[in-house]
């Protein structure tokens, strides 16, 4: 019995970001709930960027997803709960032309194919889970005509990778670490859009690394569990600079924005090397890090008020 | 008129240490008192030292200085802090024998000569000042017959340099931050003897630093301005880690010890990365102390217990304790395999102070360095020939002592010269 077979596809963009006040800790790691609130950077999509097309279609039998063109697997507990959230709000979708009409009760029956592709090398670290469950999850959104707005579906992104969340909005960020137990209210906002302060230039020295770094979320619970100083810079620290860093970023004030931005990123590092064993992100062969942060920190002396401010982060430089 | 001049002399010896909680931060520059209490344990003067001789003279017409052999400016604070205090506690000195009188109030129109030697090169940053001005202190205390205790004497050494109140005493000796503000309980205190714990062993990674570091005198003073962490630390973190490193070393609890030692060190450099601008200690060009840590903490890690404690301080040396000789002898295997000497080395020189643990590890020449096996915990070893200068095996040791044989004394008895 053959039936004529349809398939819905939807296609998005998006972009990567880059913490300037740092996420570094869950309190739930199920739910992917930080210690602490974290502040952005969107960056241009135009250079860097996640491309996603989702499609449905009653002639697909499972869920199924490639990866810069290779297939993976959609079986872990990530991907498992953005699909569950965003199935669970997906709505009635009529399209006359291509004779579709799919009921809100159908989405659970259906299956999906997606396709990534990361227009950086994944290799280069630079973030691109984040990019990808950002991207996921919005196109889904699209595609099952899902109602909730960016932060809503941020909580979603969220629970794909940390820092998904904050890939849902352009220009400066904030991830409000939330208080509820189950996640609804750890969202991301957006504080200005990318217009606000677009003299800013921002330079990525990309590195390919030789040697298996400490993934971020084996790093951050074991800093968790044995810094002694991370509860500190979550509870006081991190308070106050997120303040200072929203107050910064409205004033296009880049004097502060620099030092903020340069202490969070160096003292990301330093509760690195608290924790034990010790994580030691920036110590890559050549001294290229140490060697760029002299530089900055010198030529900011020099002229008086900064002029650059860097945030290595726990893969390349920035 | 020609005086029938004398010249009273004493030499001393006096050992460096190295903290295992560790210092840095103070409250006050002057006085030179802390943020927080540190441990530290006492070397082997046998290996590492510093010797000092004191001469007072009516002949002499100022207070001189030589350093290894290099005359020294005194005006400094810190050398006039020491003089100053010393001074005040001068008493009575009589020496029938040579006709030496000097009443109590004599002292302060009497200069001193002192000649300083470290048995360590000065470069090597090995706490040279701490030893230096515990021997300073120590000496002329002996010269004018103070009456003060060690731990007196301690609290003018730490106006010297704050480390050097803990080479006062051998073993494991502890700090104490005080309350005070003019800092007269600012002291070090012996917690237990040298014999006490006498089977670790110490081994020091030398390493020629080409470049030049961040003074700790700048550097824990932009930490205490700038570091939001340093408070947290000295006030939360420091406390509760004492008590726990008292414990540990009263009862020889070699896995407590070496897990409080190797966090203690960590935070300390965390501290520094967390200071504006950042101080980099442990990031030397060839990432030795990245690969010393990943070697010590798989190794502890695959023995279920630790074997070995490491800590380094604020220059490129690495401090490894061992908990035994068995311990110590596969260190050096696995040291002697990532850092072997470069091919013109002498195994003699490249391993000193107590030279007998190449023998149990039954290495007698670079043949016997060549063939060593890679470290099993490490994947892919590395040999980084010529990355050490050399290493030292050493173990705790005693507090400071007078030399009482003349020809180790470093003036000469009659003109009050360097020899």
């Amino acid at each position: 019995m053959e039936e004529k077979t349809w398939v819905r596809m939807v296609t998005a963009q998006t972009p990567t970001n880059i913490a300037v006040i740092k996420y570094w800790g869950k309190r739930d790691e199920t739910l992917i709930l930080p210690v602490n609130d974290s502040i952005s950077v969107t960056l241009d999509p135009a250079h860097l960027c996640t491309t996603t097309t989702v499609a449905v279609s009653p002639g697909f039998d499972q869920d199924r997803m490639w990866l810069n063109g290779k297939e993976i697997s959609l079986s872990g507990g990530r991907y498992q709960n953005c699909l569950r959230e965003i199935r669970a709000r997906a709505c009635d979708v009529q399209d006359e032309e291509k004779g579709i009409k799919i009921a809100k009760k159908d989405w659970e029956k259906m299956h999906v194919h997606v396709a990534s592709y990361n227009n950086f090398p994944t290799a280069a670290g630079l973030a691109s889970s984040a990019a990808g469950f950002a991207c996921l999850v919005f196109a889904l959104a699209k595609l099952m005509n899902a109602k909730e707005d960016n932060s809503e579906l941020s909580a979603i992104a969220r629970q794909g990778s940390g820092s998904a969340c904050r890939s849902l909005f352009g220009g400066f960020v904030k991830w409000n670490m939330g208080k509820a137990e189950d996640g609804s209210d750890s969202l991301a906002v957006q504080l200005v859009d990318e217009k606000h302060w677009d003299e800013l230039v921002i330079i990525i020295a990309v590195v390919s690394s030789r040697q298996k770094e400490t993934s971020s979320t084996t790093g951050m619970r074991d800093s968790v569990e044995t810094s002694l100083l991370l509860e500190h810079r979550a509870k006081e620290v991190v308070p106050k600079r997120t303040k200072q860093m929203e107050e910064a970023i409205k004033n296009r004030d880049f004097g502060s924005f620099a030092q903020l931005a340069c202490a969070d990123s160096n003292q990301f590092h330093a509760v690195c090397l608290d924790t034990c064993p010790p994580i030691f992100y920036m110590n890559d062969t050549s001294h290229r890090q140490v060697k760029i942060i002299s530089c900055v920190e010198k030529w900011n002396r020099s002229e008086e008020t900064p002029q650059v401010c860097l945030t290595p982060h726990s893969r390349s430089l920035t | 008129m020609a005086e029938k001049t004398w010249v009273r002399m004493v030499t001393a010896q006096t050992p460096t240490n190295i903290a295992v909680i560790k210092y840095w931060g103070k409250r006050d520059e002057t006085l030179i008192l802390p943020v927080n209490d540190s441990i530290s344990v006492t070397l082997d003067p046998a290996h590492l030292c510093t010797i000092t001789t004191v001469a007072v003279s009516p002949s002499f017409d100022q207070d001189r200085m030589w350093l290894n052999g290099k005359e020294i400016s005194l005006s400094g604070g810190r050398y006039q802090n020491c003089l100053r205090e010393i001074r005040a506690r001068a008493c009575e000195v009589e020496d029938k024998e040579k006709g030496i009188k000097i009443a109590k109030n004599d002292w302060e129109k009497l200069h001193v000569r002192v000649a300083s030697y470290n048995n360590f090169p000065t470069a090597a940053g090995l706490a040279s000042s701490a030893a230096g001005f515990a021997c300073l202190v120590f000496a002329l205390a002996k010269l004018m017959k103070a009456k003060e205790d060690n731990s007196e004497l301690s609290a003018i050494a730490r106006q010297g340099s704050g480390s050097a109140c803990r080479s006062l005493f051998g073993g494991f000796v502890k700090w104490i931050m005080g309350k005070a503000e003019d800092g007269s309980d600012s002291l070090a205190v012996q917690l237990v003897d040298e014999k006490h714990w006498d089977e670790l062993v110490i081994i020091i990674a030398v390493v020629s630093s080409r470049q030049k570091e961040t003074s700790s005198t700048t550097g824990m003073r932009d930490s205490v301005e700038t570091s939001l962490l340093l408070q947290h630390r000295a006030k939360e973190v420091v406390p509760k880690r004492i008590k726990q490193m008292e414990e540990a070393i009263k009862n020889r609890d070699f896995g407590s010890f070496a897990q409080l030692t190797c966090a203690d060190s960590n935070q300390f450099h965390a501290v520094c990365l967390d200071t504006c601008p950042p101080i980099f200690y442990m990031n030397d060009t060839s990432h030795r102390q990245v690969k010393i840590i990943s070697c010590v903490e798989k190794w502890n890690c695959s023995e279920g217990t630790p074997q070995v404690a490491y800590t380094f301080d604020a220059g490129p040396n690495a401090v490894l304790i061992a908990h035994n000789r068995k311990a110590a002898t596969q260190l050096i295997q696995k040291l002697l395999f990532c850092f072997p000497p470069s091919s013109d080395a002498d195994l003699n020189c490249y391993v000193i102070g107590d030279k007998s643990i190449l023998k149990d590890a039954g290495i007698e020449d670079i043949k016997d360095v060549e063939a060593l096996p890679p470290p099993p915990e490490i994947k892919d070893a590395q040999r980084s020939k010529g990355d050490v200068s050399y290493f030292i095996c050493t173990k705790p040791g005693r507090g400071p002592d007078l030399l009482s044989d003349e020809s180790l004394a470093l003036l000469h008895p009659e003109t009050g010269l360097p020899k």
